[in-house]
């Protein structure tokens, strides 16, 4: 625990790094950098309600990244989040269409496991894909995103197509308000409870039993694992299925909760903006939760700014892409500020 | 021509160290033209690095290298050939696609130009028939048995007209008649005016060619370069291991470890039980071609319980496939095993680990361990893998229990949570005993569980061997090393191409095996 958040703690140093950058940007490009950082820090913490905001944008991404690194651990690279959070929320709508007017209590459990198991599916065919044939996941799933992106446009657009939809945007018609899990501000007992299920779920799935052991020394060297008599199929494949599953969840969550329909390219960046949280969390489900928090918050910073420091909302877009390149330096930076520490090699 | 009178190669005070290791420690050494000089030492001595600094390839702490009477700039591949020295590599070095003549012109450092694969093959023939190298000019590397090959490195380095020639450990890939093949072929060198430095480790081999002998243990350099004909058996075994440490070993198991004597296997010899069922049965097992190595071909194998059956053979004769094979890592294309009284032919290698295989793999660090994971983690796996994965288990007690397991195995480390990667070598081998062989160990293949290991380590693990056989468990060992198999084999299996090619009884001849090991008649009918 204490090991994860230290993690946690440096990685937030190169985030710091990456945030400074920006302000430097912006301040040349005009903006008002110490006001941009303050808009920032006001819009996803300090401000009265701030931290709701920011913990609705924090859980689903939580879900999802939790994913991304178990499967990051077993060694695949499954950057395909995007995608299995689309087909999840694609999948929930769908169960909703088929299932109205059942009671609550059967239908909301339902779409929930219809969301799930969409994403497992749409991370179980570049799992077999690779586990059987060795084709890279990397490609695979990133296509697995664009497939769903469009998947996503023809059901929002023909199948689930609302009629009263204003042309802007296609979206599905909306949930029945009996089967939401929250109300537009997107936070409520349910989805905290859901976040936190799967938080200490997973948090027992990696610490605590032999699946964990096991696929992070498969993710390291798989060759010694099958030595030792493992399947690295089973292990490969379920952590495929775990991370789409998740990410599935979460698309669900989106739809059930605050959105209460699927709009074409509804939150886009969801699925990376997950897959920068496993990598700042080092992979470490409390670092994970940790790293999550700061990320809601920025996204909750994001619908600030415009209206705080004059700065458009994308701005946020650049800090995160900012965040990525730093997080991705780290090691190699540790590397070399330690060489120049003067250790002869 | 004073340069007969200047030493062709010294070193002078050379200090070698990578990080805080260091691998050599003001060595002075000189060698006389003209002669055979065995270098010797045990592993770790310092005897690869001591060759690499002379042929230029590691830059020296500090210390000269002189070539002929002349100072040389050290760490510089180019300045030492151009000055004639040449080294011929442990592991050879040859690009496998190329043809002996092209092998030859890239080593002659050419001018560039046109070639053609007949001028090469006409330019090159009278330097290869000069060395007595028996080869079409036109075949590849990758087609050439392993003791050809060895002579065209030794052909390539001789190129540059080199007078200093130093080999690696040339006979730690050949088969006995190989290494009688080599020794004739130095012996002419020697005869054309070239200093030869062979980097030897068996003692055995040192008496048999070299002139003069020089040991290094631990960096240093004990003793050398002395006459030959100044030093006995017993005494070169001393230097190598050291006083101390002979001391603390048995006499055979020291003639063994540093190959004092033609192996025989007269300590071996366990009494066997003949009458018990076979732990291991493998009935005219064949498996499909694959790029990890050659195919098993109808292989017939029996081990009892209580019995340490050696495998022998050259390098890449199947060894590595039978190992696959009955770690169910292989695919059968024909025959039956059958493992502790169950037919295991398609069961998967975890249903064989559950009855008592127990595996000590080629590549340590690959097949063994997973050097960026925990020890914690490398030791447990094999457990973990035994039950259900969802099986809840206790950071804490796996940790206690694996410390238990180190401490008893006595693995020199900090604390389980640190890395694999930052043992020693003897260390990293006795984490996986310490996995591997437990009491429910039924069959133990041990492949090449002592390469790249000291003295201490290697008697270590022979010890552990032992135990294991005296507690009823079956092993197969398989080493390229004769003496090792000699020494703790009951029996030995002699693969080649692929199959059995022989079966021996201690006291084992080595002169029948080694010609187990190269038969031609074998081949041909393949």
């Amino acid at each position: 625990m204490k090991d994860s958040l230290v993690t946690v703690a440096r990685s937030l140093i190169f985030v710091a790094f990456a945030l400074i950058l920006c302000a430097l940007v912006f301040q040349f490009a005009g903006y008002n950098a110490p006001l941009m950082l303050w808009a920032v820090a006001d819009g996803a913490f300090l401000r009265s309600g701030a931290i709701e905001q920011s913990l609705r944008w924090a859980l689903p991404l939580f879900i999802t990244a939790v994913g991304v690194g178990i499967s990051f651990r077993a060694g695949f690279f499954n950057i395909g989040a995007q995608g299995q959070f689309y087909v999840g929320a694609i999948c929930a709508a769908f169960a909703a269409e088929a299932l109205k007017g059942g009671p609550a209590f059967l239908v909301i459990p339902a779409l929930i496991i219809a969301g799930t198991l969409g994403g497992a599916v749409w991370a179980l065919w570049p799992g077999l894909l690779r586990l059987r044939s060795g084709t890279d996941e990397v490609i695979t799933t990133l296509m697995g995103n664009f497939m769903a992106g469009l998947l996503l446009v023809y059901v929002t657009s023909g199948p689930l197509k609302d009629p009263s939809g204003s042309g802007q945007q296609a979206s599905s018609r909306p949930l029945d308000e009996a089967y939401r899990i929250s109300d537009s501000l997107g936070i409520s007992p349910t989805i905290i409870a859901i976040g936190a299920a799967v938080g200490i779920l997973m948090w027992l799935l990696v610490n605590r039993t032999a699946f964990g052991v096991l696929a992070s020394l498969a993710g390291r060297n798989g060759t010694m694992v099958e030595w030792q008599g493992a399947r690295l199929w089973k292990l490969g494949l379920s952590s495929f299925i775990i991370s789409g599953a998740l990410a599935g969840l979460a698309g669900t969550i989106e739809f059930m909760g605050p959105n209460g329909r699927i709009a074409s390219g509804f939150l886009p960046a969801h699925g990376f903006t997950a897959i920068l949280i496993a990598l700042v969390a080092n992979l470490s489900v409390i670092g994970t939760a940790a790293a999550a928090v700061f990320f809601g918050g920025l996204a909750s910073a994001a619908l600030y700014l415009p209206i705080m420091a004059g700065l458009p909302a994308a701005a946020i877009d650049i800090i995160n892409a900012a965040i990525a390149l730093f997080i991705t330096a780290r090691s190699k930076l540790v590397d070399q500020v330690l060489r120049l520490g003067g250790r002869p090699s | 021509m004073c340069n007969l009178l200047k030493p062709a190669l010294e070193c002078r005070d050379v200090t070698v160290k990578f990080g805080d290791v260091t691998a050599l420690s003001d060595v002075a050494v000189s060698f006389v033209p003209g002669q055979i000089h065995a270098v010797v030492g045990q592993n770790g001595a310092g005897k690869t690095t001591f060759a690499r600094v002379a042929a230029g390839l590691v830059q020296p702490t500090a210390g000269a290298v002189d070539v002929m009477g002349h100072e040389i700039r050290t760490g510089k591949v180019s300045v030492s050939r151009t000055a004639g020295v040449e080294l011929v590599h442990q592991s050879f070095a040859l690009p496998p696609s190329f043809t002996v003549a092209e092998i030859m012109e890239f080593g002659a450092i050419g001018k560039g130009g046109i070639y053609s694969r007949k001028g090469l093959a006409k330019k090159w023939r009278g330097h290869i028939a000069d060395l007595d190298v028996q080869v079409d000019l036109n075949r590849r590397i990758r087609d050439l048995p392993i003791e050809t090959q060895q002579g065209i490195e030794i052909a390539r380095a001789l190129v540059m007209d080199a007078r200093v020639l130093i080999l690696d450990e040339p006979t730690a890939v050949l088969s006995p008649s190989g290494i009688n093949m080599l020794f004739a072929r130095v012996r002419r060198l020697r005869e054309r005016g070239v200093t030869v430095i062979l980097i030897l480790h068996k003692i055995r081999e040192v008496l048999g060619i070299a002139d003069t002998v020089t040991v290094l243990r631990g960096g240093r350099k004990v003793e050398g370069p002395l006459p030959i004909a100044e030093v006995s058996a017993e005494r070169l075994a001393n230097l190598i291991v050291g006083e101390a440490v002979a001391q603390t070993l048995d006499r055979h198991e020291r003639d063994a470890l540093v190959g004092t004597k033609p192996p025989s296997g007269e300590g071996a010899g366990h009494p066997k039980n003949a009458k018990s069922p076979s732990v291991l049965s493998l009935k005219a097992v064949s498996t499909r071609p694959d790029s990890e190595g050659i195919a098993l071909d109808g292989v017939d194998l029996d081990i009892r319980p209580g019995e340490i059956v050696g495998i022998a053979g050259v390098e890449g004769n199947g060894q590595k496939t039978l190992v696959r094979a009955i770690s169910a890592l292989a695919d059968l294309a024909g025959g039956s095993i059958v493992l502790a009284g169950h037919d295991v032919t398609g069961k998967p290698l975890a249903a064989r680990r559950a009855i008592g295989l127990r595996i000590i793999p080629f590549e340590r660090n690959v097949e063994g361990l997973s050097l960026t994971s925990s020890l914690w983690q490398n030791w447990s796996a094999r457990k973990l893998l035994q039950g259900s994965l969802l099986k809840v288990i206790r950071p804490s007690a796996v940790r206690e229990a694996c410390d238990r397991s180190l401490r008893e195995w006595s693995v020199h480390y900090h604390n389980s949570a640190q890395k694999a990667g930052s043992l020693s070598g003897g260390n990293a081998q006795k984490v996986i005993l310490a996995r591997e062989v437990d009491r429910d160990a039924r069959l133990i293949i041990a492949a090449q569980p002592t390469r790249g290991l000291d003295i201490g380590a290697t008697a270590f693990v022979w010890q552990a061997l032992r135990q294991a056989r005296d507690r009823g468990a079956a092993i197969l060992l398989i080493s390229s090393d004769l003496d090792e198999l000699f020494d703790i084999s009951d029996r030995v299996v002699v693969m080649l191409s692929g199959r059995v090619n022989g079966e021996f009884h201690a006291p084992f001849n080595i002169a029948s095996v080694g010609a187990a090991m190269t038969d031609a008649a074998a081949r041909v009918s393949a």
